[in-house]
């Protein structure tokens, strides 16, 4: 068990947003947070990145909190900030560095072959601001990777990227699954569902339910096709 | 030739006045374009402003009780400097009021407590030393200070450098690595106040935050660099400081007003000819070809 949500309730404001969740994420599994707009995806990640509070029940993590990572929504960063992609994965050292040692051979070859693994090479030295939505979330990919996270958090890692990016991120996010890295991911695509997740919390009506992927695709039109990049509609929830 | 030039540079240098006014411009020139730079990084670029008021009252009361003492006075704009950025900090926290409308209020209050504070102890000379600063007047004993808080700026800047870059760009990240929220920030500010009350003596409260911004804003025109922002600030404002002082002293001009005038020709230079995000690149620029390898 590396996290575990006992009767969780949480709020925003004065507005409650989620009732008894429950749930346990174990290692290496990739579990899927689908819902529509506003039903708590966020909601739920900020608590168990410890950024909100409960109003109620718990968010059990035996992971330390260097080796969580989160990779926010591309909007969520100053891009504008005058920073290059190795610069920006360099900052994943953080937990074995900090802010005051300094960076050694060692870091900089990991650097070049995670940048290598994620085909962003040749943009080492490239401003964020430069870049299309895709590289930047390969860079923001790469920082993640530096930091050997333990528990991944991500927001709509799929939205506004390419479909090489696509298929880029698939395939070293479910390596990081292979490796034992526990990943919660918010997907509104049914392909990216398919091929990535093995668990599914969906969130509605202010509660959560625990399915499968292979429940949400047949429940898609009956299950009577496969529907490559269609979103993740609320009545292709199990009922 | 050679004299014209040793007049013109050199010569004015003969007073100890000019030293010190030169090597107190130098030390600041060091210290506050960097806090300027990550000021604008962070999209706070007239906090500076605001934090130069609120140090205000504190100058004034140190003046009230131990007159023109550089030492009570700097400590006095320190600690009121601090209690506004915490007091404007709380309420913003404690009410959901934005912190920079927060601010807007409590430099806006200081600016006139420190107003009234000097008028009701001291004559308007003294109201416009504290307000504009006379950097011809610095002693050695200012000096010292000066350069001692600019020295500790420098290094506090060079200890919190990875945690600032971090923090500007994704501050979810640093908090996430068990930062504690508003720490960075917080210490960030004290420093933004510490160069303040190390700058009033010789620019006074209110052009102190020139020699901080001005070279900042300039630099934005030639780097894409954060290194090269820095170095392109930290060299503009020392030949502000002491071009704006060589002005002054063959012009007959005031000293601070120089300074930060000749920053300001730089930034509208930069601003009209500057290598990137001016007009005269905007109107030159065109699409980089692609076999030299443009963004996607």
């Amino acid at each position: 068990m590396r996290l575990r949500l006992k009767d969780l309730h949480l709020a925003q404001g004065e507005r409650t947003v989620l009732e008894h969740i429950e749930g346990t994420f174990e290692e290496g599994a990739v579990t899927a947070l689908v819902g529509a707009n506003g039903a708590g995806k966020s909601t739920l990640i900020q608590a168990i990145m410890g950024e909100l509070k409960p109003i109620g029940g718990s968010v059990e993590c035996d992971v330390p909190k260097e080796r969580r990572a989160w990779l926010p929504q591309q909007l969520a960063l100053d891009l504008t900030f005058p920073m290059s992609v190795e610069e920006l994965i360099m900052t994943g050292t953080w937990p074995s560095h900090g802010a005051l040692l300094g960076y050694c051979g060692p870091h900089y070859r990991k650097a070049r072959e995670v940048m290598a693994r994620l085909g962003i090479s040749h943009l080492a030295h490239r401003p964020l601001g430069e870049l299309s939505g895709g590289q930047r979330q390969r860079a923001l990919l790469g920082r993640t990777l530096m930091q050997e996270a333990e528990l991944l958090l991500l927001d709509e890692p799929f939205s506004n990227v390419d479909m090489e990016t696509v298929e880029v991120l698939t395939e070293v996010l479910r390596d990081m699954a292979d490796r034992g890295t526990t990943i919660i991911v918010v997907l509104h695509d049914l392909e990216q569902l398919a091929r990535l997740a093995d668990h599914v919390l969906v969130l509605a009506g202010g509660h959560g339910q625990w399915t499968t992927p292979q429940a949400i695709l047949e429940n898609h039109h009956g299950g009577s096709q496969r529907h490559h990049h269609a979103p993740i509609l609320s009545f292709d929830f199990p009922k | 030739m050679l004299d014209l030039l040793n007049s013109l540079f050199i010569a004015p240098f003969d007073y100890g006045f000019m030293r010190r006014a030169m090597i107190a411009g130098l030390a600041l020139s060091l210290a506050a374009p960097p806090l300027g730079v990550f000021l604008m990084l962070r999209g706070m670029s007239l906090i500076g402003d605001a934090m130069a008021h609120a140090i205000l009252p504190g100058v004034a009361l140190g003046f009230l009780l131990a007159g023109f003492s550089l030492p009570v006075m700097s400590l006095g704009g320190m600690l009121s400097g601090l209690l506004v950025a915490g007091l404007a900090g709380s309420v913003s926290q404690m009410t959901g009021h934005r912190e920079d409308a927060a601010m807007a209020s409590f430099f806006l209050i200081s600016l006139a407590a420190g107003v009234m504070l000097v008028s009701l102890g001291g004559s308007s000379v003294d109201l416009t030393h504290v307000l504009f600063g006379s950097i011809l007047a610095v002693n050695t004993t200012a000096l010292v200070l000066i350069a001692g808080i600019s020295s500790v700026i420098v290094l506090a800047m060079a200890l919190m450098f990875r945690a600032l870059v971090v923090e500007c760009l994704d501050p979810l990240f640093l908090r996430g690595q068990g930062v504690r929220h508003g720490l960075v920030h917080g210490l960030f500010l004290a420093l933004v106040v510490l160069n303040l009350t190390a700058g009033f003596q010789t620019l006074g409260t209110l052009m102190a935050v020139g020699l901080m911004m001005l070279p900042a804003t300039t630099a934005r025109f030639w780097s894409k660099r954060l290194e090269g922002l820095m170095a392109i600030a930290v060299v503009w404002a020392m030949i502000a400081s002491t071009g704006g002082l060589l002005l002054s002293y063959h012009l007959a001009l005031p000293s601070g007003p120089s300074i930060i005038m000749l920053a300001g020709v730089g930034y509208v230079f930069s601003a009209l000819l500057g290598r990137y995000h001016s007009l005269l690149s905007k109107l030159r620029r065109r699409a980089t070809p692609l076999e030299t390898g443009g963004a996607a």
